[in-house]
């Protein structure tokens, strides 16, 4: 009697076990299902034009390859995009193909072998050539000489400027170097008391890390030239252009110039006169703030330098993403996944109606001689100078840690000098300690 | 009879105890043995570290906010819900009828989500929203609501009550419904006032509602997350941090499942403790003034 139980108990959690084992792996074997078509689970940025990008392509490669279904789907954003896939990865659910995968990032990911080395797939080298991004692609090598994404767009973030407020206030250019900034800002101030020159609301002043990327790196980038911050384990900053950088946003604090309070869009809003500005925030303008038309109250530079530096030359972060395959995806749809990316990106067709489509500067050492990309940058002028500006695009660190390191950044140094709690060279030596105590 | 009664007693509770096992027991002792690990939650391969996690979790600055945070919240909370609550309870008791219409008005807010709940304030303090715009245009003053450590605490802590005040009101008024009637007609006889009859007749007769209602609420403050999230971000500079808050950057930022786990088990070491001792205090507030 108790040994019939105990075997009953043992064949529900079998069947259950298999039952559960089969959702866990999609029912697939291999990858490929009986009817022989391979599946490739491919997870979209969470944003509108991307997603419709891609499931355009996959519709149009299924139909000349009828073996193989790509299945394209939005990455959920809630909490982050980052954490759903981690967490699709520890419950054995990872795709086969997903973008909007920076460096660090995949840093992170390549570390726990969860994605395939790319380099080492045959596509890879046609794929490179093919699309033309030889050069582009070279600074996306990790430190153990692989490659493991392939970046789709490279995006140099600029300062939005509004020049309807510089003007009132005297201004027919934007000002670039730190003392022609705060000497704007004492104009800016005694005209408008309730105006920031920048504005970014609480973002500033909130250590997450991914939020360093958009006012620490961009200006850190501007003022070291393009200095690396770190390099393998190592924190190889420069000090003079970090101090100084931080001095310029204490300074800028102490002038009134700094808005890092909760508030919504006040650059579009009017209560900042600078932001950095992403060239996806074009199309959400074009329906909730059509009053704002470049050339007319607002225009893009690159960030602000130190005085002795030639504003023109000034590099700034890249906001580049790109795809990356799993490991974890069965072997079969790894390789349709390379063979449908080579398919993609064969033709520059693809890549310039990503660049219509998204507004993303395509990763291409092309970009400004391809007739496609031409005419796009004619019909929408804004984004001619992200096009121009790629080279001087500094990518995110390849560090696993790069959660960490960038939450020092801000725990230790920037949100408390955007605060007025520390000095610039105090903030700059905590955070240096910290980061170098963490690596 | 006895083993048949046995047998539907283990039939009845055994719905519990799978769930128990499955979701409780099990994942605990998962989080135990991940404690004693470096696993970054998606690497295949992860080493035994003992103590490490441990001793890296009571030096953190993260994890010393998160404690202290919790007290801070405490103190804030727990005398605001129960007030509010209370409140509430005693006007809802006092109301000639639709008594329940009004009970579920304010048992609303308890369902709805802390997400909506939180957008909608952080709008409402944005530095642009009407009320500053109002506070600047006609004081000159402008309050950096969730930039500044007090009134974070403050805030988060005011959306905690708001939501739970009709969940506790709930539970007060039932027990107010249970107070004999004959008591409060005695008592009008032999003539006490108002403030005596709440004092000396409604609170004792309530402490077992009301013992309930600070236990969970002091519990509350242990499981603060998504308002957090949500607001502030566990900032400025730690200042709302809270333990969940902690354990989230931890694993789903950072990846440090192991880690994450350590302080998971830390703030369950510590939350059992504290209701633990919350618990006799209360208990012995009580039988002090003759309560229980």
């Amino acid at each position: 009697m108790k040994k019939s139980r105990i075997s009953l108990l043992l064949a529900i959690s079998l069947v259950g076990g298999t039952v559960l084992a089969a959702c866990g792996n999609g029912g697939s074997n291999g990858g490929q299902s009986a009817d022989g078509v391979t599946t490739v689970e491919f997870w979209a940025a969470p944003n509108p034009p991307q997603q419709a990008f891609w499931q355009e392509m996959a519709k149009e490669y299924e139909t000349v390859n009828p073996d193989v279904k790509v299945n394209v789907s939005a990455i959920k954003e809630s909490p982050s995009s980052e954490a759903s896939i981690q967490a699709s990865i520890a419950g054995g659910n990872a795709p086969t193909v997903a973008e909007n995968i920076n460096r660090g990032f995949a840093a992170q990911l390549s570390n726990s072998k969860a994605l395939v080395a790319l380099d080492e797939l045959p596509q890879f080298k046609e794929m490179v050539e093919s699309r033309n991004m030889t050069e582009t692609i070279a600074p996306w090598e990790f430190a153990d000489g692989h490659q493991y994404v392939l970046p789709i767009y490279s995006n140099p973030m600029l300062i939005g400027w509004r020049t309807d407020f510089l003007k009132e206030i005297g201004y027919n250019e934007p000002p670039q170097t730190y003392s022609e900034v705060l000497e704007a800002t004492t104009k800016l101030k005694a005209k408008y008391p309730d105006k920031y020159m920048w504005a970014k609301g609480a973002d500033l002043a909130d250590p997450t890390a991914w939020k360093r990327w958009f006012d620490f790196f961009l200006l850190y980038n501007a003022a070291s030239d393009g200095n690396k911050f770190i390099e393998g384990q190592n924190l190889v900053a420069d000090d003079k252009a970090g101090v100084e950088m931080l001095t310029f946003v204490d300074d800028l604090r102490k002038a009134g110039g700094v808005l890092a309070q909760n508030a919504t869009d006040p650059f579009e809003t009017g209560a900042g006169v600078f932001t950095d500005i992403g060239p996806w925030t074009f199309d959400m303008w074009a329906t909730k703030y059509p009053e704002l038309k470049y050339g007319e109250n607002f225009t893009l530079t690159l960030p602000p330098v130190p005085d002795h530096m030639d504003p023109a030359d000034a590099k700034t972060y890249a906001d580049a993403k790109g795809l990356v395959i799993f490991s974890a995806a069965p072997e079969a749809s790894q390789q349709a996944a390379a063979e449908f990316l080579k398919w993609v990106y064969s033709n520059e067709e693809n890549d310039v109606k990503w660049f219509k489509q998204t507004n993303l500067p395509p990763a291409r050492d092309d970009l400004n001689e391809v007739e496609g990309f031409k005419q796009i940058l004619a019909e929408k002028p804004e984004l001619a100078p992200y096009a121009e500006a790629v080279s001087k695009g500094v990518p995110a660190m390849d560090n696993p840690k790069f959660n960490e390191l960038q939450t020092l950044i801000g725990q230790e140094a920037f949100n408390k000098v955007i605060r007025g709690e520390i000095d610039p060279q105090t903030g700059w030596n905590n955070m240096k300690k910290a980061i170098e105590g963490e690596l | 009879m006895n083993k048949q009664n046995n047998k539907l007693g283990w039939l009845f509770a055994s719905p519990y105890i799978i769930f128990g096992l499955v979701f409780f027991l099990g994942p605990l002792l998962w989080s135990l043995y991940l404690s004693f690990t470096n696993w970054d939650l998606i690497a295949p391969e992860f080493d035994f570290v003992g103590l490490d996690n441990f001793r890296k979790a009571m030096a953190a600055p993260g994890v010393q906010s998160a404690f202290w945070v919790t007290y801070k919240f405490m103190m804030l909370f727990v005398p605001l819900v129960t007030a509010m609550s209370l409140a509430v309870a005693v006007v809802i008791q006092g109301l000639p009828k639709f008594k329940s219409v009004y009970l579920i008005g304010f048992f609303l807010p308890y369902l709805s989500s802390g997400v909506v709940a939180s957008l909608i304030v952080q709008g409402f303090l944005s530095y642009n929203s009407p009320v500053n715009e109002f506070l600047r245009g006609t004081f000159g003053i402008n309050i950096d609501w969730l930039g500044s450590p007090f009134s974070a605490l403050f805030i988060v802590g005011l959306i905690l009550a708001w939501k739970f005040t009709g969940y506790y009101a709930l539970i007060l008024t039932s027990g107010l419904e249970s107070i004999d009637k004959e008591v409060y007609e005695a008592a009008a006889i032999d003539g006490v006032t108002d403030r005596q009859r709440f004092w000396k007749i409604t609170l004792p007769l309530l402490y077992p509602a009301l013992y309930t209602t600070l236990i969970l609420s002091f519990g509350v403050t242990f499981g603060i997350f998504t308002e957090v999230y949500q607001l502030t971000g566990g900032g400025p500079n730690f200042a709302t941090n809270t333990w969940q808050m902690e354990i989230f950057n931890q694993a789903f930022t950072n990846l440090q499942a192991g880690y994450a786990s350590a302080i998971a088990i830390m703030a369950s070491i510590v939350t059992f403790i504290s209701i633990f001792v919350i618990r006799k205090l209360l208990e012995s507030w009580g039988k002090r003034n003759g309560w229980v």
